[in-house]
């Protein structure tokens, strides 16, 4: 195994890292829950990749994601959405809308012919556009995170979430279940109100097709399917949609060394 | 003007449309029957005004619906002084207005999104976001909205309808006229009177010039008393519910009030106004009130939420409790004595200058105590609007003071008077009921 | 560079002990001559920044602006006891809210006196504007006793106009001048509190010390103020340079010079005809017309529209100016902070992808 340059995504839930051989192609990658103390946890992944590889000397690693700046061992720090829209473009070979919906935050950016950030939105300062919300209210319901897409496609009806703040979904949803309204049609207004939100901002940008999706909240089968109806565009995702940040920093790495 | 479009202007308004409209008023009228959506056995059955008042409504839409091409059309703001451009022949309509009904309708959510979807911040008044996602996207449930030909905004009711529409100014690209109303922190100076005034007669040009008139002070004259009229007999219909029991709630008055608002400066609107206060003196004389067992009586201050308005009117109704009088509604009556026929732009000046949302936040907790007094009420509601800050602003040191000066208990309720996103059903009904225990004990 | 930039405190200090008065004003515009000319200081409260926010929460609702909430905390806290009166300019609804609040039911022992400033830039509007300062005049000689000559006024206004003239070669000069996004908005935000003829001495002396041109991937910051500052050395940080601004308490405020002899006039033409600004009535058209020269002869390659949370304003313009610079090949992104906050890290990402996407 031949790494020619490690990149690595320091998420809000999970801990990222890939490492590329010198034509850029992912050959090395690693994902974890992300731990308390992360200058720690980035050791110990380096650690067992040296046992793997001997030498870690000439490796250039680029960290990313918003824990980027406690890397020390990094040699630069971009920015996620850079990194997101790099790795995308290097495993599809085109550029396209990617729609990424992380725990923190969702983001949608416009990725250009050549594979650079051509405009971008953000929605981070509110949890209801974000896959937090999801998770609470799932959790509220004792639906597990893993179930919660496959429950929530086994309704036959929907109900609508209006209320747009966390806080007063919650209450919308309490009420909903003391009222008796079963839990699969909630679910599936949840993920309802969750897409329309990051629908408004792929609007707001404006769609370029194709329509592309990474982050962990990919496995949810019920997110595709909505995503789908709201935008009427068919959903492409990357063979390692968790890992785009991580693959691109890897590959920004491997220009740095160019370089 | 095209005649083409003046044609299918009468055909469909005044040969089809009309008619239609009073039939279906005169079918309304016989057949009361139609059960009411409202709950009958706590509220007493609707007004038989409301007929009228859909019929006069559905038309004025109607018209505005084919008035393009036939005559010239203004987008105005609530407060704006509408009598110049009702004297050039324009068809007037008011998108807060159209925001209300879209509020009643529950249209909102879906036509705002559309502007939300551009660009525009949840942060942004609701009407201006309905409004202007309607203008984006064309949905409307009136069918069909008139381009505008000309813009007309005063800050007399906020600085919100200045920055709405200069959007509205760059999208149709049609000329805005910009009354500028300088606030009232308590008393107006001349040189403010005298600057509105100027504003006023420097409209003049520019409406005509759209218009393809002039103006015809003779005409001005009469819809200024036209407008005084129907401004008089509102402050009169409000004013009837001092009775015990109240004739008429806030909740019939945020319906009813539209003429007022769209209308004014129309001889038909009068005749509404004087064919309502009949309805309701009737009623005091037949003992028979807004709420069927009127226990007790509030105020409601600030905009209505419209998207809930039967829902408070109910609940209040099942505890024995008439919301009975409204700043809200008010302030479109309580004006009516600066307006003077004689003297047409120095008393608009003054009429447009004073309205309660252009006045300091003391006028109004004067205006709500007095109200408190007049109308023997039991308390007061206060609606925070996140979507109205003029209106808003204050309202915290207002309730402490009603209810530390003057015992008067008052309740603030977060909501919005157009999204119900930013409504929290529980925690309403939670504090709406310990209000209501506390009103009994 | 080193250059030393006396603190608040100290300009405040120094106006009491030589018999000064202070005046507290609000965002945005007023006449900082008309003061002086009655020995008045005008002392700027933009926020300010961190403060204890119950203070203010007990009176205002939770869909207000930090600027106004802080502002108001600031007062209940006591940090405006120094000042002999507070001037308000009626800006916003919100402002508007504040002042009749202080007014009529929180009565702070400070006078408050408000200033209405028209919403257009027509004939009628600076003949309002002219009546406006006449009748301050009359209750700043109520307050003080004295009766400036137009002489008197006039004098007041070249020396601000000098001031004015000197912050806006700062401006012309922004990447000759050298120094760092943090170090430049010291400078020019000491306009808000320094006396003009100080501020004048220290704006020479900078463009006297201009040195090497700065690099930095150019932009534009647009919006009400850059707090908290933290945000410029974040931008420092990571390469960007501001080379021109629209921002209320800047850029918006670079009044060019009058022509008018009566002094009333003057005054009221340099705020009327000022760059463009929404709270002052200018059309969409006007601002992003505005914009895009400013981006032209700045070289800027796009413009961060740093917004206060709920400003009204500012909201309502934005999607026409983003659509209107697209147009022009220029990108733009949405920050919006409430100013009481420390920066999120979320701040730190956005522009950070911003900058990253127009170096690329």
């Amino acid at each position: 195994m031949k790494i020619a340059a490690l990149g690595i995504d320091v998420g809000s839930t999970t801990v990222k890292m890939a490492g590329v051989n010198a034509s850029g192609e992912m050959i090395w990658n690693h994902l974890e829950q992300v731990a308390p103390r992360v200058e720690k946890q980035v050791d110990s992944f380096l650690n067992k990749l040296k046992e793997e590889i001997n030498s870690l000397a000439g490796i250039p690693l680029v960290a990313t994601g918003y824990g980027r700046n406690l890397v020390h061992q990094a040699v630069k720090n971009v920015t996620e959405i850079t990194c997101h829209a790099k790795g995308v473009y290097h495993q599809l070979g085109h550029g396209g809308t990617l729609v990424d919906i992380g725990g923190q935050d969702s983001k949608v950016i416009v990725i250009g012919a050549q594979g650079q950030v051509v405009d971008f939105a953000m929605n981070d300062k509110c949890a209801a556009g974000t896959g937090r919300f999801l998770e609470n209210s799932a959790a509220r319901m004792q639906v597990s995170i893993d179930e919660m897409g496959s429950v929530a496609l086994s309704a036959t009806e929907e109900v609508t979430i209006s209320s747009t703040c966390t806080v007063f979904a919650e209450s919308e949803i309490i009420s909903m279940v003391a009222h008796g309204v079963a839990v699969e049609p909630i679910l599936m207004g949840l993920h309802r109100s969750l897409i329309k939100r990051v629908v408004a901002m792929v609007r707001s940008v404006g769609l370029v097709p194709p329509l592309l999706l990474s982050g962990g909240v990919v496995k949810n089968p019920a997110i595709r399917k909505v995503i789908e109806e709201e935008t009427k565009e068919q959903v492409f995702l990357p063979e390692h949609p968790q890992l785009m940040g991580a693959y691109g920093a890897a590959l920004l790495a491997l220009k740095v060394k160019q370089k | 003007m095209g005649v083409t479009d003046s044609l299918k202007y009468y055909w469909n308004v005044k040969v089809v449309g009309e008619p239609f409209l009073q039939w279906q008023r005169w079918q309304a009228e016989r057949h009361p029957k139609t059960p009411s959506r409202w709950r009958t056995d706590i509220l007493s059955p609707p007004l038989r005004i409301g007929a009228k008042t859909k019929e006069l409504i559905s038309r004025h839409y109607l018209e505005g619906r084919y008035a393009n091409g036939h005559r010239p059309v203004a987008w105005v703001t609530s407060g704006g002084p509408v009598e110049i451009l009702q004297a050039l022949g324009f068809y007037v309509l008011y998108p807060e207005n159209h925001g209300a009904l879209c509020g009643v309708r529950k249209a909102v959510v879906e036509i705002s999104g559309e502007a939300e979807n551009a660009g525009y911040s949840t942060d942004i008044c609701s009407y201006a976001r309905t409004d202007i996602g309607s203008m984006l996207s064309g949905k409307t449930p009136v069918g069909r909205l008139p381009k505008p030909d000309l813009l007309l905004a005063c800050t007399n009711i906020c600085q919100t309808v200045l920055h709405w529409y200069r959007v509205l100014a760059k999208h149709f690209k049609v000329p805005l006229i910009l009354i500028d109303t300088p606030f009232v922190y308590s008393e107006a100076s001349d040189h403010a009177l005298e600057y509105v005034k100027k504003q006023l007669e420097n409209s003049i040009p520019i409406s005509e010039q759209v218009a393809g008139q002039t103006l015809d002070y003779r005409r001005l004259k009469e819809i200024i008393q036209l407008s005084k009229d129907a401004a008089e007999l509102w402050l009169e219909i409000i004013g009837r519910g001092r009775h015990h029991p109240a004739p008429i709630s806030v909740f019939d008055q945020f319906i009813h009030m539209a003429p007022i608002v769209e209308m004014r400066g129309k001889k038909e609107t009068v005749d509404f106004y004087a064919a309502l206060l009949k309805e309701l003196d009737e009623n005091i004389d037949k003992g028979i009130g807004a709420v069927r067992n009127e226990r007790k009586r509030l105020l409601w201050d600030n905009l209505p939420i419209w998207y809930r308005l039967r829902y408070f009117a109910e609940y209040l109704a099942e505890h024995g409790i008439s919301v009975v009088a409204s700043t809200y509604t008010n302030a479109w009556g309580e004006l009516a004595p600066l307006m003077n026929k004689e003297k047409p732009l120095e008393s608009m000046a003054k009429t447009y200058t004073y309205p309660i949302l252009n006045q300091g936040t003391k006028y109004k907790l004067d205006t709500m105590k007095r109200m408190v007094e007049e109308f023997e009420l039991d308390g007061v509601i206060l609606h925070s609007d996140r979507s109205c800050k003029p209106y808003s602003i204050g309202q915290i040191d207002q309730r402490n003071k009603l209810i530390q000066e003057y015992g008067i208990p008052a309740l603030l309720l977060e909501a919005d008077h157009d999204d119900p996103r930013a409504y929290a059903e529980e925690q309403v009904a939670s504090r709406l009921a310990s209000f209501v225990e506390m009103l009994d004990n | 560079m080193n250059m030393t930039i006396p603190p608040r405190k100290e300009v405040i200090t120094d106006i009491k002990n030589h018999g000064g008065l202070v005046a507290a004003v609000l965002p945005i515009h007023y006449s900082r001559a008309l003061l002086r000319a009655f020995s008045i200081y005008p002392v700027e409260v933009w926020g300010p920044p961190k403060v204890d926010v119950s203070l203010g929460g007990a009176h205002l609702q939770a869909y207000i602006c930090s600027i106004v909430h802080n502002g108001l905390s600031f007062l209940k806290m006591g940090g405006l006891n120094i000042a002999d009166l507070i001037l308000i300019p009626h800006t916003c609804d919100s402002l508007q809210g504040l002042t009749s609040v202080l007014i009529d039911l929180i009565q702070p022992e400070q006078v408050i006196i408000p200033l209405y400033l028209p919403r257009g830039q027509r004939e009628e509007d600076v003949a309002f504007l002219v009546d406006e300062f006449r009748s301050l005049y009359t209750r700043f000689s109520d307050l003080t006793g004295k009766h400036p000559t137009s002489k008197d006024l006039l004098t007041a206004i070249k020396r601000e106009e000098m001031s004015d003239l000197l912050l806006t070669k700062l401006y012309k000069n922004r990447q000759q001048v050298g120094l760092s996004n943090i170090d430049f908005y010291r400078l020019v935000r000491s306009r808000e509190y320094l006396p003009a003829e100080h501020f004048s001495t220290l704006a020479e002396k900078t463009l006297q010390a201009a040195t090497e041109p700065r690099p930095g991937i150019p932009i534009i910051l647009s919006g009400i103020l850059p707090e908290p500052m933290e945000v410029l050395t974040m931008i420092d940080k990571m390469s960007g340079l501001i080379v021109a601004d629209d921002l209320a308490c800047c850029g918006r405020r670079l009044y060019a010079p009058g022509t008018s002899p009566d002094p009333f006039r003057r005054m009221a033409e340099r705020i009327v005809y000022a760059p463009p600004d929404p709270t002052r009535g200018n059309s969409i058209e006007e601002r992003l017309k505005y914009l895009t020269e400013m981006a032209q002869n700045s070289g800027a390659q796009g413009v961060i529209f740093y917004e206060v949370k709920f400003c009204e304003p500012e909201l309502f313009d934005l999607p026409s100016l983003r659509a209107g610079l697209k147009e022009q090949g220029l990108a733009s992104i949405i920050i919006e902070v409430d100013i009481n906050n420390s920066l999120p890290r979320q701040v730190a990402t956005r522009i950070g992808a911003f900058l990253e996407m127009l170096d690329s």
